[in-house]
């Protein structure tokens, strides 16, 4: 488009000169007006006039008179105001400097409406503002001179200590006096901060370190936190109240400082400080000192370390105390115990914060580690439980527990170990008939294979599949007895066999013994049956985990023994002899004279007493290969049927040996198979890579020591599963 | 809207603008203090500084044509203007005066084109 506009430009807006009397003029009218605002008589004025004046002036470029002369004007009037002020006394000062303050301000908005065409067209950078040079005259004049300043400043500061010392003052009137800081800065708040900010907050400081020390001097450490809690929340209402919004993060930061981050150490190390508090279990004052710590930097991190010290500690103290040692069931339920405290602890004091949690169980994991004998405590803990000691409690109880349980073996750094162990008691429970409940058992189990996964607990399910297969073979063989042709010339027993697959159960440690000829016969025949039924099969029998009942006929009644296999085969002895030696006993059924120690104990010295020592000795004393026994025919007991401990409830020392030694054969085949794992992904290593590696994978069962790895590679060397590089003989190439 | 305000014989209004431009007859424009003072600088200026206009409650131009008046007054109260050839240069001169920034942009954006 090319059209042309023309505008209309109407005659009087063509520049016009002006001469230089008619600006004085002007000016000169605008000046008195200006006067006049400054007394506050600003109401028989024409607005409009003045601004038209102002307006011209600028058009007129003539806005520099203007300018200076406003400068002047202000000047004067707030040198005036500086005598004026400074002459009042006392609390006067403080409202004679207010009421002229906010007067001024008002007449510093009129003033600017008035000269707002100067403002808007003619003041350029660096020139102020009409009103910031309003402002500025004030601070120079008034604010900060030497009769004021330091004056006015020292009030406040006085007025907010009275306050802090609980007296009441004018906040409406701090507050029109602390913005007037803020008001006059012209950027940044840079007056506010310098004159005024900077003092405050070292007065702060000041006040809050002399109450402080004097504070938790004369006070429990309780009542200082919550005296704490109350200061920040007052100081948090005097920012609202009369203070600049910016100056509240450096406020309680300063609070924070001297109240809390000074003090901390205090707090725990003292007499009613953290760790009371924590030994008490002070919910509570923890929370609070939990809330107070955590705004102030690290303030957490000494808390956390203190609870987990002392969590460490008691830890410590159990795992070790004597008691505790010679009883497993004590020694875990107290550990439960103290789970359950601290849990709480954590709960309802550290608001379950993710750090305290994580080092608490860092710390149980190092106690519940530091005796080795824990993994044996735990899996004799649920043997009793599962033994009926779970008799009286109900299914969430039940839970309860078990889900604690699987806690504390999550801590465990060597599970393979607590496995042998837990194998080796469910092996007891299920073959001596003592298992309080299959659905507990099953649950538990179930709550391992959650835990670790089903290899852990395959060998446990086995256990389970043989007891239920034994039966069917047992009722299979009952049968084929009642058709069979041998079993006419045969006494009828009633004899009962489980078959335990081999690698589900523990491996008892062999033993031997000589069967009396009609249970060898019955023996073959359950062996021939079983051949059988399962071609390919191989039966060995392992007479010492079994049981037996005997009758046992005493001249004027007749009793029902039940006994281990041993003891039977010691009792069936006395059939044919008065008097045995333990040698002759040893002899008569090969059994080991340890065992014989063991089978024969219960007899004698038990509540009931079938065998008698002659001549009689002292109870406690050892037994000895010559000792002699006879038969007790003086027996006292009104039950007809006697049950008899096969051996002490706790293995024996060598048994528990035994079971260590399994677990360290069974680690040599799992740190072989982890190696060759590794070493088929990654053709070639390093041997310290190697090691590293290893460990990451089997962390999640046992911690496998550095120099039991490298006699493994050693081995697999030898075996040629590995070869060392000749040129480097520190890695390893995988030999396929 | 805001301009039917302007024009009804509104009993509401409670300020009086009076142009005595050059020798014609005086024009009034009767309006609303509250809108005047929350969309003009000029004027919230000259209200709250309760100087004689404020006392008075009017105001008095010689220096604008009523037609121009009129049309800033409209402005006021609607946020719209119409701009020609005849009223561009005296509207940009009237929104200068009154330090009326968008206006000044409007009307700087209209010439331009």
């Amino acid at each position: 488009m090319s059209r042309k506009m023309i505008l209309r430009v109407p005659k009087f807006q063509e520049p016009k000169r002006m001469e230089k009397s008619e600006a004085q003029r002007l000016w000169l009218l605008l000046k008195d007006a200006i006067v006049e605002v400054q007394h506050m008589n600003a109401s028989t004025l024409s607005f409009e006039e003045l601004y038209r004046s102002s307006y011209s002036l600028v058009i007129a470029k003539r806005g520099d008179i203007l300018y200076t002369g406003l400068e002047e004007v202000n000047n004067h009037h707030t040198k005036n105001l500086l005598d004026k002020i400074a002459q009042a006394v006392d609390e006067r000062f403080l409202i004679e400097l207010n009421s002229q303050w906010q007067q001024y301000k008002l007449q510093q908005i009129m003033i600017h409406d008035i000269l707002m065409y100067l403002d808007r067209m003619y003041v350029k950078e660096p020139q102020l503002k009409v009103f910031d040079l309003g402002m500025f005259k004030w601070k120079q004049n008034v604010l900060i001179h030497s009769q004021i300043n330091d004056r006015l400043v020292r009030m406040l500061l006085g007025l907010i200590h009275m306050e802090r010392n609980g007296e009441v003052i004018d906040g409406a009137l701090m507050k029109s006096l602390i913005q007037m800081y803020v008001d006059v800065s012209l950027k940044e708040k840079e007056t506010y901060k310098q004159e005024f900010e900077e003092r405050f907050l070292l007065a702060t400081s000041h006040f809050y370190k002399s109450e402080s020390n004097l504070f938790i001097t004369n006070n429990s450490c309780g009542a200082y936190l919550k005296k704490v809690e109350i200061r920040l929340i007052e100081e948090e209402a005097r920012i609202k109240q009369y203070l600049d919004e910016s100056t509240g993060p450096k406020l309680i930061k300063a609070c924070e400082d001297e109240l809390i981050a000074n003090h901390m150490q205090t707090m725990i190390e003292m007499e009613t400080g953290c760790r009371t508090m924590i030994q008490n279990d002070r919910f509570n004052e923890l929370k609070l000192m939990y809330r107070l710590f955590q705004r102030v930097e690290n303030g957490l991190v000494h808390l956390k370390n203190e609870f987990a010290g002392y969590v460490r500690n008691e830890g410590h103290k159990i795992v070790n105390q004597p008691e505790n040692l010679k009883d497993p069931n004590a020694l875990i339920t107290s550990l439960i115990e103290i789970r359950n405290r601290f849990e709480k602890t954590l709960s309802q004091s550290f608001a379950n914060n993710r750090d305290f949690i994580n080092s608490v169980n860092t710390a149980f994991e190092s106690f519940l580690n530091e005796n080795d004998k824990l993994s044996e405590s735990l899996a004799l803990f649920i043997d009793k439980k599962l033994r009926g000691g779970f008799k009286d409690s109900n299914d969430q109880e039940i839970d309860v527990i078990m889900n604690k349980v699987i806690l504390l073996f999550r801590f465990l750094s060597d599970k393979d170990v607590f496995k042998k162990f837990y194998e080796h008691y469910l092996a007891k429970r299920l073959l001596s008939g003592r298992s309080f409940s299959e659905d507990l058992e099953r649950t538990m189990i179930s709550k391992f294979k959650q835990e670790c996964g089903n290899q852990f607990t395959s060998k446990m399910e086995g256990m389970f599949t043989d007891m239920r297969l034994s039966k069917d073979a047992l009722d299979g063989f009952k049968n084929y007895l009642q058709t069979s042709v041998e079993m006419g010339k045969l006494p009828k027993i009633d004899m009962s066999v489980r078959v335990l697959t081999q690698g589900f159960w523990p491996t008892f440690p062999p033993h031997s013994c000589t069967l009396p000829p009609l249970l060898s016969q019955y023996c073959d025949l359950f062996t021939k049956y079983y051949c059988h039924a399962h071609t390919g099969r191989r039966i060995i029998w392992q007479t010492n985990i079994g049981t037996a009942e005997v009758t046992f006929r005493l001249p004027k009644k007749t009793h029902v023994l039940a006994l281990s296999t041993y003891q039977m085969l010691i009792m069936l002895l006395f059939n044919d002899a008065e008097k045995l030696s333990l040698k002759q006993m040893a002899a008569g059924t090969s059994i080991s004279f340890m065992d014989i120690q063991r089978s024969v104990k219960p007899l004698y010295s038990g509540k009931y007493k079938v065998l008698k020592r002659t001549p009689a000795v002292e109870k406690s004393k050892e037994l000895s290969e010559n000792d002699i026994f006879e038969l007790n025919l003086n027996l006292k007991c009104k039950l007809h049927r006697i049950k008899f401990a096969a051996t002490s409830q706790t293995d024996s020392e060598p048994e528990r040996q035994h079971t260590r030694q399994r677990v360290d054969e069974d680690r040599k085949i799992e740190i072989d198979a982890a190696i060759v794992r590794i070493m088929k992904s990654r053709k070639a290593l390093i041997h310290n890579d190697l090691i590293v590696e290893c460990t990451k994978q089997l962390s999640s069962r046992f911690v496998p020591q550095t120099s039991m790895i490298k006699k493994r590679i050693e081995n697999l060397i030898e075996r040629e599963y590995l070869e060392r590089f000749p040129d480097d003989r520190r890695r390893y190439r995988y030999l396929a | 809207d805001l301009k039917n305000l302007l024009n009804s014989s509104n009993e509401f209004f409670d300020f009086t603008i009076n142009i005595n431009y050059q020798s014609q007859k005086t024009y009034s424009i009767e309006c609303h203090s509250a809108i005047l003072s929350s969309r003009s600088e000029y004027f919230k200026g000259l209200l709250r500084s309760k100087m004689k206009e404020y006392q008075e409650r009017k105001v008095e131009f010689f220096d604008i044509r009523p037609e121009i008046m009129q049309s800033f007054i409209n402005y006021i109260y609607t946020g719209q203007i119409e701009l020609n050839h005849e009223n561009a240069i005296e509207m940009l001169v009237i929104s200068r005066k009154f330090c009326s920034e968008e206006l000044i942009q409007s009307i700087t954006n209209y010439i331009q084109k």
